[in-house]
């Protein structure tokens, strides 16, 4: 097991991960970043999506050693000391979310998606987000936590 | 009456206070713990779905490095008691009682049955563990379904009970069936089917056991809907005294039922902590989940309908047969609620009712949200195949059967009151928000283009709680207990035994009791998951609203009372004469007395007083639900049918709703919607399918499809007026409703769109393949 280097939530992180670990369990058990949460390893639910080198990724999927050199951000990297972003912001005023097990997938793939569509419609959100499931809220209020997220982008917009 | 008066925070769509954290990625589910020492347990798992165990050998798996345990299941039940399965005991089941150990011994019941368990320094080499054991498996014929079950040829799972039934035949009747039959203009018989499908929260089940062997203490994190039961369950089985076992649980990624009591495997788990004297870690995967965790609904009826022409329901006469799986769950207890809900909000003279429970080789039956839903789907689909067998308007009938609210009111033939029941009222809204004519003259123009649309509708009442009964009182679903305590800080603090799993109860019952007690929301705290602290409880059966929020409100009440009596001796006035309002304390009508809470407990803090002033503000509140009420409503759907794929688009969905008084309307129809989004997959995308030598053929998101944000429309939600049964309490529960009522709404709408074919739907699982088939069987003639 070589070491491996990472830059994490900005901060360089050092691990020797043996090479079947995935990047969403040395996140977890390596970096103690619990935030990315694993419902499926097999890519297919989303609740383990970050963002590695600016595009949101399943890290179930994906091997720690194949994030070496990267930038990733995670869930825990988006605001400062602990605060709100201004799509976790919106989506706290819109009741998006209620267990929070699905939620920081949903968070980072919004993110990602905003970035890249800052003037998503609701069909081109919906269709963006269907690769994260959720059990609990049929969706519709983290549709509308984006919608809102991206509304008051364009409100800020001078 | 006063109850539902505009109030600060209750009614208000108040921001969770869970978000902050659940937003930042700061939420503490059972799979973040981490303790010093801790291992890593992973399970061998049959893959035979009924066999002989013909022996297990675990040596080479102790021999790899990393590996610090492997148990089989006769190590296993060295170091645990034998016992009933723990819900099934403390719900106080009185039919069969299968024996079974935590790990398969003699023999293993599904695919999936844990046969060992591996201990590791990590998860992946417990899996590499597990990957070398050997187990010598002697096939056995698989019963997998209830026809070969109730055969008495078919090899019993369980030597103990000698067959396959789970719960013996048994029939009811009630009000007089023969002479309804008797004198009906028309009699029809229908099957139904309901398949099987199951939980799937986004958090499969898991736990921390951790053995302080010095204090002999077991502590054990769950993820759980009930620490309470949790400890009783895991206490039970490793043969400890109550009071030597915590369980302590944070955040809980979703359940709908599933996490409930403890499992084989969490108690497996908790055992080989015990004995290896370090913590352990067991997290299932989603192929665990999946396949071991448990299923639910699938059950059979064969309903016989009593009819007048003009199109009353009289009578039904009802066979069910559930498949409960091969281990004890929930299954054996649903057909007894099935019944007694099987009326629904309809004037029914009539109710024959008879079932068996038996036993399969497949995952056990576990509660899944809204357990007796099947009682809703078959009499929903019932009276939309009664109108069409009489040419009647299927929204029409429910009208027309549907019981009005009376005074004294008339009850269900099987026995509780109708009291409060908005049915009416909801069937006239939704036909308020849907216009029905406009929607069959676009039907029939998109008809003649070739495509199909189809509208349903369908009406549920649950009991959340349900009317005030007098022998309701104890057990697990009885009084709600809560203390409430003004600490030294001025927070009052709510120490309840319900476990919230996506519920928001540390925001709901804040605002209840900041209103109750005066204070501002902020200055409100809800304290859950440790059976150190808080009392017996158990997040179920959608009780929390009314048995919760009540016992926050007169607990509230009861502690305001106890705060004044304290503050009227400091102010040295009467207790009469002080209110709370935005935390501070003040004699009405002069406000320069005002005096903050937080100082009044600083103030109680800090004694000692004299003996009659009693400085400890703290009440132990139990609540028995006050009268009670039903939930309720009608929802409709409207779908579009692709009868050259399958497809079926669920273009638009209107529930009309009746919960009782809203605590947050928000978190209500977020209840809502993720309830008829699980009704939407159950009928489009959900099976738990197993093949007919009981492999299991739905072990990944590949095969168990779920509904995503594109298959789930907007939801419109109408909250009706409700009927205000109780001087304070009128919240009623409304976590279930949405997944009982949306499957026979989706349905009929499917039914609907595809009459132009001639098609009746007698199931629930319409994935495109099975629409083409029923369009083509129709074409046939069939």
């Amino acid at each position: 097991m070589d070491a491996i280097t990472m830059r994490v939530n900005g901060a360089t992180c050092t691990g020797s991960p043996e090479a079947r670990k995935t990047l969403a369990d040395f996140l977890r058990d390596d970096l103690n970043l619990t935030g990315t949460h694993i419902g499926c390893e097999h890519g297919v639910c989303g609740a383990c999506t970050v963002i590695v080198d600016g595009r949101a990724v399943r890290s179930c999927l994906m091997l720690a050693v194949q994030a070496a050199g990267t930038e990733v951000t995670t869930v825990e990297g988006l605001a400062p000391d602990g605060g709100l972003g201004p799509l976790q912001q919106a989506m706290w005023d819109s009741h998006s979310f209620q267990c929070g097990f699905c939620t920081p997938g949903f968070v980072m793939q919004a993110t990602a998606f905003l970035s890249d569509h800052p003037d998503a419609d609701e069909q081109q959100i919906r269709e963006a987000l269907s690769g994260n499931i959720c059990r609990c809220t049929g969706y519709q209020s983290i549709v509308d936590g984006v919608l809102l997220a991206a509304q008051r982008n364009r409100q800020a917009q001078p | 009456m006063a109850a539902i008066a505009a109030e600060r925070y209750t009614g208000a769509s108040i921001k969770r206070s869970e978000d902050p954290r659940i937003l930042t990625g700061a939420g503490r589910y059972v799979d973040d713990i981490k303790l010093p020492g801790m291992l890593h347990a992973a399970f061998v798992r049959s893959p035979m779905a009924h066999a002989r165990v013909l022996s297990v050998d675990v040596s080479a798996a102790r021999e790899l490095p990393g590996v610090v345990a492997a148990f089989t299941g006769a190590d296993m039940e060295a170091m645990t008691v034998p016992g009933p399965d723990a819900l099934m005991a403390l719900m106080g089941w009185a039919g069969p009682m299968p024996e079974f150990t935590l790990l398969a011994t003699d023999k293993v019941r599904f695919v999936g049955d844990p046969v060992a368990i591996v201990v590791a320094e990590s998860r992946y080499l417990a899996e590499d563990g597990c990957e070398l054991v050997e187990v010598d498996y002697e096939d056995l014929p698989p019963v997998v379904d209830a026809a070969f079950a109730l055969d008495p040829a078919s090899p019993p799972l369980f030597a103990n009970l000698g067959d396959n039934i789970a719960r013996p035949h048994a029939r009811s009747e009630f009000g007089d069936v023969s002479a309804t039959f008797a004198g009906a203009d028309l009699v029809t018989d229908f099957h139904i089917d309901v398949h099987r499908h199951q939980n799937v929260p986004m958090e499969g089940r898991g736990c921390v056991a951790s053995f302080d062997a010095g204090q002999g203490v077991m502590t054990i994190y769950a993820a759980t809907q009930s620490v309470h039961v949790t400890k009783i369950a895991v206490a039970m089985r490793l043969g400890m005294e109550q009071d030597k076992v915590r369980a302590v649980a944070g955040d809980i990624g979703g359940s709908f039922g599933l996490k409930i009591g403890a499992s084989r495997e969490e108690l497996a788990a908790a055992a080989a902590s015990r004995h290896v004297g370090r913590p352990v870690k067991w997290v299932e995967d989603r192929g665990e989940n999946l396949s071991a965790s448990g299923q639910a609904r699938e059950e059979s009826f064969d309903v016989r309908a009593a009819v007048s022409n003009d199109g009353d329901l009289l009578g039904l006469d009802v066979k069910m047969v559930i498949d409960t799986g091969s281990y004890p769950g929930m299954g054996a207890m649903v057909p007894g609620i099935v019944e007694a809900m099987f009326p629904g909000p309809y004037k029914l003279a009539a109710l024959g009712f008879e079932s068996t429970a038996v036993t399969t080789n497949k995952a056990c039956y576990v509660a899944y949200r809204g357990p007796w839903a099947s009682e809703t789907f078959v009499r929903e689909r019932v009276l939309d195949l009664i109108a069409k067998d009489l040419g009647l308007d299927p929204f029409e009938i429910r009208l027309r059967n549907a019981a009005p609210r009376t005074d004294p009111p008339a009850s269900m033939i099987t026995g509780r009151p109708l009291v409060g029941v908005t049915t009416l009222e909801a069937l006239e809204r939704v036909a308020q928000l849907v216009d029905f004519p406009a929607f069959r003259r676009r039907q029939a123009e998109a008809r003649a283009e070739g495509r199909y649309l189809g509208i349903g509708v369908a009406t549920f009442i649950e009991a959340a709680p349900g009317p005030r009964t007098p022998e309701a009182g104890s057990g697990p679903m009885g009084n709600e207990f809560m203390r409430l305590q003004l600490t030294e800080d001025g927070i009052v603090v709510l120490f309840t035994g319900q476990m919230p799993h996506g519920q928001s109860h540390q925001t709901t019952l804040a605002q209840i009791a900041a209103d109750e007690f005066g204070v501002p929301f902020e200055q409100v705290r809800v304290v859950v998951g440790d059976t150190d602290v808080v009392p017996f409880g158990l997040t179920g059966g959608s009780r929390s609203a009314t048995m919760t929020g009540g016992v926050a409100l007169h607990g509230a009440r009861q502690l305001k009372a106890k705060v004044l009596d304290f503050a009227a001796h400091l102010m040295e006035v009467s207790p009469q004469d002080l209110l709370i309002t935005d935390g501070n304390v003040w004699v009405r009508g002069d406000p320069a007395t005002a005096i903050a809470v937080s100082e009044v407990a600083r103030r109680a803090a800090s004694g000692p007083f004299d003996g009659d002033v009693d400085a400890k503000l703290e009440v132990e509140a139990a609540f028995d639900g006050g009268e009670g009420g039903w939930s309720g409503g009608t929802h409709c759907a409207i779908v579009d049918v692709d009868v050259e794929t399958g497809i079926v688009t669920v273009e638009r969905y209107v529930a009309a709703e009746d919960c009782g008084a809203l605590i947050n309307p928000a978190v209500v129809e977020g209840q809502i919607r993720g309830g008829v989004a699980q009704g939407i997959g159950a009928v489009l995308l959900e099976r738990s399918a197993y093949a007919e030598d009981g492999s299991f053929q739905s072990a990944t998101f590949m095969d168990y499809l779920m509904p995503t944000a594109c298959d789930v429309p907007r939801i419109e939600i109408e909250h009706l007026e409700t009927v205000p049964l109780d001087a304070d309490v009128n919240f009623r529960g409304v976590g279930e409703g949405g997944m009982i009522v949306a499957p026979p709404t989706v349905v009929n709408a499917i039914e609907d769109a595809l009459s132009p074919f001639g098609v009746r739907i007698y199931e629930q699982h319409l994935p495109p393949a099975r629409i083409l088939e029923l369009i083509a069987a129709a074409d046939l003639g069939g």
